[in-house]
């Protein structure tokens, strides 16, 4: 029962270290069936993916709910996954924040006031759409900064996802990046787009059949919410560990040390905009929707999904909170101590409840989690660098067949640059930090940019790129302030006792403010752009098609306004 | 000829398959009780999971089985 793991892991050299749980040959063949099916989709899907239309942008041919399933799916990486899990266990259900203010208005907002420029201008790319609104300087910038940090985040997912394998089931490092990315690089080579959307949607269907055991046997074995809740003030002493909004008063009443200020303005209104309507890796999928509507729908569907996310990830560690016979801690006390760090919460609970092929769908899920974030990244990587980079600036005049060629390589390449990041991680933990710290650098100006560009016909070229540029500049800063003076804290997050996560929110907010205030007084400066050229980028310069929904409840602002009621009465059920 | 296999027909196919060798499982460990088992471990979480799992994957597998092109 246990040779054909031990035979597995025998193909890599290296120590296997002491593991919590053992997996026996029902988990392994729950696993390979997994590898089996996104391998099969993969070679399935080759011969739809011919032009470059269907090889990155799907043909354009997705329905609504196979969109809006591959829009939240390409956002729950293992990071996503197991650190807001644990993120919950460290900070209680204050996590909660980045799943629905963080998330759910600028998804419904995308729906229903972005996506139409998106759709009708028929760009590949965001920065496409930078280039039709903005020239090539916008477009340069973005798709550059863009593809580098997506293969260099898309490491990073990886090794934190490996690390935790090593620690829980005792897989050698080499084993899982090597055998995840392969599978991740074949799949979306073979089929393009059309093959990382479909298996996204797998992929999210089965992490939530995965994970869904964990919080059902937790509330269970608590005895309900109400006792769950009870345990955790017992266990951790701080009542705003079970509270959304009434500890955010002020940045030492809560365990995490933001205020509501940073929470509402910093993560509602600018790192979740920015991500969620100017990031490619899921402004992807929905842009491969087959008509408009469905464009529009596909961020609506997602928001729903998005919103009950965290069921399986928030909860599990606010269950470990309550029933965990033991104190997990941070990653490098985890490392000196032997003891379990707070990013092992996922895999712990689930070894908790879950015996033999429960535990191996667990495994999968969470290696599911993994790929479906790793083939986001690396399909949107292709694209960019394609149409963006080889296509606007190194070859403008190669044939279709050249890029859809090139798309496939660069799969491969952009595989290969993460799988190089997850070593370099492994040597330098510390470049982890870094690399999500730049990350954010370029998400608000882009969204102060892309916003600006799509609301306000005034706005130049010439003001577009120094916006962006001086948004992103003012990151940089920032950051680079606090890192040489902590104390800066107090003004860069307005308090003294501002922690990191606070202290991102507010660097997002004044970089945004920075790149909205340089682009309009920039614009104002530089003569204006006709407004026949900016017919389908600009509102009030472009006919909207009418949508002829043959019923009220068909209308995507019926279900966005259904998911916006919701959203307000879970605030207020958590508050 | 047949239509383009659905992405609903894959979900089907491989949650099927999921059901019964998870149901198996759950069914097994009846008569041979695991030495090391996990918390919960009465309420026999493999069966009725498993059993959802092939129910669900075995009507998603008839209803997005590939019909033939007319």
């Amino acid at each position: 029962m246990h040779l054909l793991p031990g035979l597995m892991l025998a193909l890599f050299e290296g120590p296997v270290t002491k593991q919590l749980a053992h997996l026996n040959a029902v988990d392994i063949a729950v696993i390979a069936i997994y590898f089996g099916i996104v391998l099969f989709i993969g070679f399935y899907l080759k011969g739809s993916a011919n032009t470059s239309e269907e090889f990155f942008m799907a043909g354009r041919e997705m329905t609504a709910w196979i969109a809006g399933l591959s829009f939240v799916s390409a956002n729950l990486g293992s990071l996503e996954l197991m650190g807001w899990a644990g993120s919950a266990y460290q900070y209680g259900i204050l996590a909660t924040h980045w799943y629905w203010i963080g998330a759910i208005p600028a998804m419904l907002f995308l729906g229903i006031i972005m996506m139409p420029f998106y759709y009708i201008s028929k760009v590949n790319s965001v920065p496409g759409y930078l280039y039709l609104r903005y020239g090539n300087g916008a477009r340069a910038l973005s798709a550059v900064s863009f593809a580098f940090m997506t293969v260099l985040m898309s490491g990073i997912n990886m090794y934190s996802m490996a690390l935790v394998m090593k620690v829980v089931l005792g897989w050698n490092l080499n084993f899982s990046i090597w055998v995840s990315s392969i599978t991740v690089a074949l799949y979306v080579a073979l089929g393009g787009l059309r093959s990382a959307i479909y298996n996204e949607v797998l992929q999210f269907i089965l992490i939530w059949l995965g994970a869904l055991l964990v919080p059902i046997l937790g509330l269970i074995e608590a005895g309900g919410w109400t006792k769950l809740k009870a345990q955790i003030l017992t266990n951790v002493g701080n009542t705003q560990y079970v509270h959304m909004w009434s500890g955010l008063g002020h940045f030492s009443d809560n365990p995490m040390g933001v205020h509501w200020s940073g929470i509402v303005f910093g993560l509602g209104l600018v790192i979740s905009f920015g991500y969620w309507t100017t990031d490619f890796l899921v402004v992807q999928r929905v842009l491969s929707a087959h008509n408009l509507r469905a464009a529009r729908m596909a961020p609506i569907i997602g928001a729903g999904f998005k919103m009950a996310v965290p069921f399986i990830v928030i909860l599990p560690g606010l269950i470990a909170l309550s029933v965990l016979p033991f104190h997990l801690v941070g990653e490098s006390q985890a490392v000196a101590t032997g003891q379990h760090s707070y990013n092992e919460v996922l895999p712990l609970m689930l070894v908790r409840y879950c015996g033999p092929g429960l535990l191996g769908l667990g495994v999968t899920a969470l290696i599911a989690g993994f790929m479906s974030g790793m083939a986001g990244n690396v399909s949107a990587f292709s694209t960019v660098w394609t149409y963006d980079i080889y296509g606007a600036f190194l070859n403008k005049k190669a044939s279709d067949r050249h890029y859809v060629s090139m798309g496939r390589w660069c799969t491969f390449v952009g595989v290969l640059i993460s799988v190089g990041t997850a070593y370099l991680v492994q040597h330098a933990a510390s470049i982890m930090d870094y690399v999500q710290s730049l990350f954010s650098f370029f998400i608000a100006p882009l969204f102060g940019t892309v916003i600006l560009g799509m609301l306000w016909k005034r706005a130049t070229k010439a003001g577009g790129f120094w916006g962006l540029l001086a948004g992103t500049a003012t990151a940089v800063g920032l950051w680079a302030w606090v890192h040489n003076d902590p104390s800066a804290v107090r003004y860069v997050a307005l308090s003294p006792d501002a922690r990191a996560l606070a202290l991102d929110m507010y660097r997002a907010l004044w970089s945004w403010l920075v790149c909205v205030i340089v682009t309009v007084v920039v614009s104002y400066m530089t003569p204006a752009r006709p407004v026949a050229e900016l017919e389908g980028l600009v509102y009030g310069a472009s006919p909207i098609p009418q949508e002829h929904d043959e019923h009220w409840y068909q209308k995507p602002i019926v279900w966005a306004g259904a998911i916006a009621v919701l959203f307000i009465i879970l605030n207020i059920i958590f508050w | 000829m047949r239509e383009a296999l659905s992405i609903w027909f894959f979900a089907g196919v491989l949650f099927f398959i999921y059901g019964v060798v998870i149901t198996a499982e759950g069914i097994w460990e009846l008569s041979h009780p695991l030495v090391h088992p996990p918390v919960l471990n009465s309420l026999h979480a493999p069966i009725w999971w498993g059993g959802l799992m092939f129910v669900a994957g075995l009507s998603y597998t008839i209803r997005f089985w590939p019909r033939k092109l007319r």
